[in-house]
Formats: C-alpha cells, structure tokens, sequence
C-alpha cells in the first residue's frame, strides 16, 4: 500500500518536472546519490556498465521466431548410443551416454527429453518428470519441442496413474502444437 | 683321569640326552617350517595385495565443434604420458604436424565401455576440432581419450600400488632386475650362496655393509612377510621362507609377484609399490609403455629408493641409471649400442605437481566422503575399485596457481597488521548436473588436512541476499523493479536487546528498486525486505535450494549470519544456476570393481525447487550485480562478451571474503579469510572477486543466456531509482524480467505514453546483445 502511494506520488512529482532539465525524483535524507561500494581497500580497476547500445529510435521488433533445437554430430551419435543400449534395458549405461552428450550440449531440451525418456523407460516416474520439465523450461522458444517434453510429463502421469495430471499435460502439449 | 671316568660312565646318558635335545630342536625346526609353510603359501596363493582403489579425472571428449586446438590436444595428450613419435606403432602415443595430430588411443575400461586401441587422425585449428576419422577413413562423432589417474584412496599404514598383469610388463623389465639384483635367478634355489660370500667380502673389506647377496625370492619374502630389522635369526628366516617358496611357485609367478610388490618410492604418507604404479609416479604412464632408459631408472630405483630418489637427486639416479645400462648390454640383455642411446636420454621424470595422486587432496577427499556413503573403508583402501571421478585437471590446476598468487597479492596489499598468512577456497561446478570439477581447500593445495571446502562453516554475509529476494520474488508481491525502503529499521530481539543493522557503507539510500538494494547490498532494503517475506519463509527457501540442515529463524540470518561451507554455497547456488533446479553436487560418475563391472553410476538426477520465472528475474538481478553493483570489478578480468551473474559477500569485521556466481556453463565460489576468524580487512569485492574473475575467465566458460520463461516482459528502468526508461530518456538505464502489466512510474522525460509498451521489444533485443 504505502510503495503504492509513493508511486502516484512519483507519478504526479514526475508530470510535475516533465520537461524539466534537472530529474530529481526524490531526495534522499543521506548525501545526494551516494554510490555504496563494497570495494573499499579494493585495487581493483572498475568499469561502468555500458548502457544500451542504441539510442535512436526504430521500429519493434517482431516476435522472435520459434527455434526449434537440433542435436550436434557428437550428440546425435551418443543419443543412438543411448538408443541401443536402452534397447537391451541397459539403463545405467544409456543414461550415461546422454548425460556425455549433456555436458557438450547443456541447453539443448532434446537431450533433457533423451535423459527423461531413459528413466520412465527404467520405471523411474518422477525422475521422468522432473527431467522432462527441465526440457520445458529450457524450450520457451521452441513450441514443438516443449509439446513433446508435455506429451512426456503425460505419460510420466499416466504410469503414476494420475489421470488428470497427465490429461492436463497432453492439453498443453496440444496447445503448443496449435500454435 | 676322574673325568673320563665319570664320562665314560655317564656316556651313555649324555648321548642320549643329546640325542633327546637334538631330537626336540629338531622337531621343533620341523614344526616351524612347517607352520612357516602353511602361512607362506596360503598367503601367497591367496596373493591379495589390498588394492587401493584408483581415482581417475573426467576424460577428455575430442569431438567435430570442439574449442580444443591443436596445442591443446598435444598438452592433453602428454599429460596422459602419451609419446610422440615419427612413426605409429604402440598405444599411447602420437604424431603431429601442424594442425593434425595421429595418436593410437591405449585400451581402457571406463564404465561404461572397453575402449580398445585405434589410430585416430585429428584436425584442429585454433578454433577448434575439425575433423576425427579413423584408420579406415571414417568420421568418428566423438572420441574419449583415457582419463588422467589422479590418486588413490590408500589406507592408513600407506601402501599404494597399482597392480601389473605378467602381460603388461615389458620383457626388459625381468631382464634388468636379474642382470642388477639377481644374476642367478633362474637356475637358485632361493639363495645364492656365492652371491652371499661376494658380499660378504666385499663388506668385510669395506667394514660396513655395502652390498646385499639377497635374491629377488629373498627380497620379496622381506618386503612381503616381514618387518625391515636386520637381524640373524630375521636373516635365517627369511632364507627358509625362500627356499619354501621355491619349492611351491614357479619363477614366473615369483617374478610377477616381486615387480608388484616391490617399494619404489614415497609420496608424503603414500608409499609407492610395485613398477605399475611407480611408472605412473615417474612418468605418467602405464608399465607396458616403458621404454628401456626408463626401466633402467626404474631399476635403478629399486636399490636405495629415497637414495636414488630421482626428484631429489637426479644426477645420483642417472650415474646408476646408467651403470643398471651398462650391466644389461655387459650382459648381452641389450646391445651397446642401444645401452649407449639410452644413456644420453634425459631421466623423463613428470612434474609431481601436474602428475597424478595425492595432489588433489581437498578434491579427493570429497569422493572419499561421497563413497563412505556406499562403500565401508576396507574396501575403498583394499578392493582394487575404479572410480570415475568429475574432477577437471585443468580447471583445478588453474584455480590452484590462481588462488595461489592472488593470496600472496592479497597479502601484500591489505593494511591489517596480522601474521596469520590468508587463506581461500575454491569450488567449481557445472551447474547443470552438478558436477564439482575443482575443489582448492587452500593455498597450498597440495597439503593434506584441514579440508576449508567441506568443513570450514563460516559467515556467508550477502551471499544470502539471493536466497531472500527469490523468496520475495516467489510471493508474487515484489518484482526487480519494486521499490523497497533503504531506511534506518531496528528489530527487536528474543532477548529483549534491539539489532539495528548499518549498510557497510554506514550511510542510508531511502527508496530503491528490488535491482539496486541487490546490487549493491543494501543491508537496510534486504533487512525490511526479509522481515516482510517472513523469517519462515526466508530459512525454508535455504532448505529448498539445497542447504541439507536446519537455519534458525532468526533475524540476523538476514545479513548472512549463518555458518555455511564453501561446499554448501555452491549447492544453494547451483540451483540458481540451474534455473530453479536442485541437483546434488557430486564428484564421482560411477564405480568399476576390480574385474571391471560397473558397480554403481551416480546418475544425473533433477528437482525442480523453484519456478523458473522467479529464478530467472533473480538471476537477472545477479547479472547487475556484475554491471551495476558491488561485482563491477570483474569486469577488469572477464571480457565484457561474457555474461555472468554473481553475488558478493563480507562477514562481518571483514573476517570472511566471497564471491559466488556463474556462467551459462560454471559455477564458482571463492572465499577467502583467515582460519582463526580474524579480520583480514578485505570485502568479498576486493578479496574473493578478483579471484573469481580470473577464474572464471580460464575456463572457456560461455555466457549466461538461459531463455526468458514466458510470461516475463523485458523492461527499461533507470537503475537507480526504478523508474521507468527507455533508450535515450532517464539515466543508468537497464533492462529487466518483470511480470505482465506491472505499473511503472515514468522517469522524468519518459513519459510519451503507449511508448512503454513497445519498448518491451527494444529491451528484450538490448538483452539479447548482452547474454549472446
């Protein structure tokens, strides 16, 4: 409540010095604008931040395009790795394959859903799930992969027997796909 | 006349008494050999030498895309003990001509594949792998070389030994230890009785001992059966057990069983046994790829080993190198030619700093504590397990010369009359899977003991500021741009005594966004801040992000008076850098037994503990702490192209320094202090961050770039005093993460409206530059 009404106030002090050469919001009961270092004693040589590069106006940008992610040579090799070694229930070594392909490719959601993929397959629900909502969270911008990493957190559901769960996953990864 | 009468009449009784002593004596000496028999054999077929378990680093991944160059390979590659040649034959070694490095990889077990040997061919330039193919010309994806061995988990009394299959020992090898140790070996019975006499005359003459007659056979029963005394009846001993184990073994299997157990050297509490492991002390790298003037060495070594230690005294160690070569080729083992090439060879002997075991203490004993969960002592000192390990070599190496040389310019610089030396801490990770690649427990990281980054709790200051404002985030009620007072506050405490917190610079900065109080550490803001989210709230978020033990609700908490270790640090952290989730910090992948089959894999398992939106504006927050607030100083070591987000921290009186903060691909805590608690006069700005930066900036580490969860909005707001901005109007601009539709009060000359709106864009695409 109380930052509420100190923000109208900013707003009207604000208008009030609109146009004026000298901004000054508030007045701070301590000298003008100390800067607060923890650097004191320090030999290190500081820069300042760099402020925004462009200055001039433009148009905005449009939204960016979806960047659905591929796997790397080194990575698409492992995962094939991983592939036949789950094949033969290998889980331990398949795991670890993909957890090789991880270390060169962290970001990348599609290994997360390889590594999410190995443990339902070994029974291991909510290790599944858990790995599956780190591909989600690492694929804000590529709504196919995101969808599959949903249709996953489903299935990791499903075997749990959590019906509603896992039908609210799938609509989401409906969803995204529709887009 | 009396005597020979009273002998002739007790003749008989004392012969037959004699008789009856002789009998028991030599009944008695049967009984012994016997017994001494039994034990020797059963011993001996049983031959279980306990096994240290060995500790290998990660390996090294070659793949098409790979930063590695082609000096970067070739310094990998002789670190391995890989040999470089002109022409390719034998596993470990290679060849290079400019960019293109060959090598024929040795045949390793990981664990989870036998790697067998194969020539690869290799192109790199200086930015990186170009191509891999295999002798039959094919692309190969992805190679891993062997890992570097970096120690063992030896048991108290010290042995350490890696043990050699009869097959894995150059033929040279036996040849040698006969011609110096043992001419007769093949045809004694044990002893060699004129081997003996030489000696014995010899130390006559020279009036002291100067020259053992012992036989391998003897050799080995004194350093497997018995203690060192050099006694007569130890002597005779050791001559029958001898003979007895000539008796039952076949020279072979007594050959093999010498080169296993022979002492070959020290390494502080680690004795070194048996030319497996020898090999890898002097020269990093396996038996079987010994080359003569090596073996020589070696050879050499086995006479006096702290005499001719070789680090120590080299020239002593090559004037008998060099005689054990003349004997081979007087010999006819090697001909004169080759004894004399081998001589102008240099001894060869790896650094003992960059090589292997026992120098890695601090990051050892964090897998000794990981296994003890699964595994009793006995059988990581005695199983013979292969452990895998995360340890990065060159990431610990560069933290420790790092830290190193940063202590001692530290300690020039302070003005804190003290003669306490400073200490610090290092502990790396990849926060994706948790992975401690380096742990420095001091500046002198080679030293065994007092572990600083397992067990040192000490007062983590405002690095609990990030755990606080995630928790303030996670209400919904506050955002980066929220504005919170920077006011004088005073808390009442249980026992009636009021705390009223100061900011370290002693002054007050009235209302500030959620950003700035971070930033620069704003004691008064957080204070207010973690009173309104609730103490509660505040000491749960500890526990959420991976902090396994209890936090007092209490208010000092707020500035960070909790006991953390610099272990501990990196696990809270790490979760923030792994956008929310909680992975267990871990330094070993899997466990191989002695026949090699996988025991257990420490498989990468995640949590999730926080919403990646909250974590996201967070650890955008923690990137200005390195533009805007008290982590600016990076920046004088970490180019400007790498984004990375971090948190300064100073305890109290300046008795602890640190800074903790990552990249895309690492996490780094340092800290610094002295081990009495005594101030050293440094904040974590000026003590543990320029040791962070140069870190950080050896590691080839990449950006933090995680993508913006949805939901979030990229904004413009002056950073001082959150208002809101665009390029061109307000000043101190940045960007930031802030929910849908958050109500900004313009900064002066910004308030076009409907502009706002569309600078959403205009912010994301400026943050966009920055974390590319």
């Amino acid at each position: 409540m109380r930052t509420r009404i100190r923000r109208l106030g900013w707003l009207l002090a604000s208008l009030y010095f609109a146009g004026c050469a000298v901004p000054s919001p508030y007045e701070p009961p301590a000298p003008p604008q100390p800067t607060p270092s923890d650097e004191r004693g320090s030999q290190v040589e500081t820069q300042p931040g760099s402020p925004p590069t462009t200055v001039e106006e433009s148009q905005p940008l449009p939204a960016p395009p979806p960047r659905e992610p591929t796997l790397g040579a080194a990575s698409q090799a492992l995962v094939q790795q991983a592939q036949a070694q789950l094949a033969v229930k290998n889980y331990a070594v398949a795991a670890g394959s993909i957890e090789r392909a991880l270390r060169i490719e962290p970001d990348n959601p599609l290994l997360w859903i390889e590594l999410a993929k190995v443990r339902q397959a070994e029974g291991n629900y909510v290790q599944a799930e858990n790995l599956a909502r780190k591909a989600v969270s690492m694929s804000v911008q590529a709504p196919r992969t995101q969808a599959q990493a949903w249709q996953l957190i489903a299935e990791t559901y499903r075997a749990r027997g959590k019906n509603i769960e896992a039908q609210d996953a799938e609509a989401k990864a409906k969803a995204l796909l529709r887009r | 006349m009396r005597l020979s009468k009273t002998l002739k009449k007790y003749r008989k009784r004392i012969l037959s008494g004699l008789a009856l002593v002789f009998g028991i004596a030599l009944i008695a000496l049967l009984v012994w050999v016997f017994l001494l028999d039994r034990t020797i054999t059963a011993q001996f077929e049983g031959r279980r030498w306990s096994l240290p378990a060995q500790v290998y680093a990660e390996p090294t991944e070659l793949y098409v895309g790979s930063p590695l160059t082609a000096d970067a390979i070739e310094l990998e590659l002789r670190q391995l003990g890989y040999r470089r040649v002109d022409e390719l034959k034998q596993p470990g070694s290679y060849r290079r001509r400019g960019g293109q490095i060959e090598l024929i990889n040795r045949r390793f077990q990981f664990w989870d594949a036998l790697q067998e040997p194969e020539q690869l061919t290799i192109v790199a330039s200086n930015r990186g792998i170009q191509s891999i193919r295999n002798a039959r010309g094919e692309d190969v994806p992805i190679f891993r070389l062997d890992p570097l061995l970096i120690g063992s988990i030896f048991p108290i009394h010290g042995e350490d030994r890696i043990i050699v299959r009869p097959e894995e020992v150059p033929p040279l090898l036996p040849a040698a230890l006969k011609v110096v140790e043992d001419r007769k070996f093949d045809s004694h019975h044990g002893l060699d009785f004129g081997a003996i006499a030489r000696a014995a005359f010899v130390n006559l003459r020279a009036g002291s001992i100067q020259q053992g007659g012992s036989t391998l056979t003897q050799q080995l029963v004194k350093s497997y059966f018995l203690d060192s005394r050099r006694t007569f009846g130890r002597k005779i001993e050791e001559a029958v057990m001898a003979v007895l184990l000539e008796l039952h073994f076949e020279k072979q299997d007594l050959m093999n069983a010498y080169i296993n157990e022979i002492y070959l050297g020290q390494d502080g509490r680690r004795a070194i046994h048996g030319f497996g492991l020898a090999s890898q002390f002097y020269f990093g790298k396996p038996a079987a790829e010994l080359q003569l003037h090596e073996i020589a060495l070696l050879v050499a070594i086995v006479r006096g080993p702290s005499y001719y230690d070789p680090r120590r005294h080299p020239e002593r160690a090559r004037t008998r190198r060099n005689l054990v070569l003349d004997l081979m080729a007087e010999h006819g083992v090697i001909d004169q030619q080759a004894a004399e090439r081998a001589k102008q060879r240099p001894l060869g002997i790896v650094n003992a700093k960059t090589q292997a075991a026992g120098y890695y203490p601090a990051f050892l004993d964090l897998v000794r504590r990981t296994l003890r969960r699964d595994y009793r002592e006995e059988d990581l000192t005695e199983a013979g397990l292969k452990i895998f390990s995360t340890l990065n070599p060159h990431a610990q190496s560069e933290a420790e010369k790092i830290l190193a040389a940063e202590l001692e310019r530290l300690e020039k610089v302070r003005n804190q009359k003290t003669t306490q030396p400073l200490q610090g801490v290092v502990v790396i990770t990849r926060p994706h899977n948790g992975e401690v690649i380096a742990v420095v427990g001091g500046r002198d990281a080679s030293f065994e003991g007092f572990n600083r980054a397992l067990d040192a709790k000490r007062s983590i200051g405002s690095l609990v500021k990030p755990v606080i404002y995630l928790a303030a985030l996670e209400t919904g009620r506050y955002h980066a741009a929220s504005i919170v007072e920077d006011a004088p506050v005073e808390v009442k405490l249980s026992n009636k005594q009021v705390w009223r917190p100061q900011n370290i610079t002693q002054e007050v900065y009235g209302p500030v966004p959620l950003v700035r109080a971070l930033a620069q550490s704003l004691n008064l803001a957080t204070v207010r801040l973690g009173l309104d989210v609730g103490l509660p709230e505040v000491a749960r978020e500890f526990q959420k992000l991976g902090l396994e033990r209890e936090v007092p609700e209490l208010p000092s908490i707020l500035l960070g008076a909790i006991d953390v270790s610099p272990l501990e640090v990196a696990q809270l952290y790490n979760a923030l850098a792994n956008g929310g989730f909680n992975t267990r910090l871990r330094a070993v992948r899997a466990v191989l037994d002695e026949q090699g089959k996988p025991l257990k894999a420490f498989g990468l398992e995640v949590t999730q503990v926080a919403d990646p939106a909250p974590v996201y504006q967070l650890n955008q927050m923690l990137v200005q702490v390195i533009e805007h607030g008290s982590g600016r100083g990076a920046r004088a070591y970490l180019p400007r192209s790498i984004v990375v987000a971090g948190k300064s921290g100073t305890s109290s009186d300046y008795r602890d320094s640190w800074f903790a903060g990552f990249s895309g691909s690492h996490l780094a805590v340092v800290w610094v202090g002295h081990d009495d608690n005594s101030p050293t006069g440094f904040t974590g700005s000026s003590g543990a961050l320029p040791i962070w930066a140069k870190i950080m900036n050896t590691l080839e580490t990449t950006s933090w770039s995680a993508p913006a969860p949805e939901g979030l909005e990229e904004r413009w707001i002056e950073f001082q005093t959150g208002l809101a901005a665009k390029p061109g109007c307000g000043e101190d601009i940045i960007s930031v993460a802030l929910p849908p539709n958050v109500e900004l009060a313009p900064a002066a000359g910004c308030a076009e409206p409907g502009v706002i709106e569309s600078l959403g864009e205009r912010a994301r695409e400026w943050w966009r530059n920055l974390t590319r």
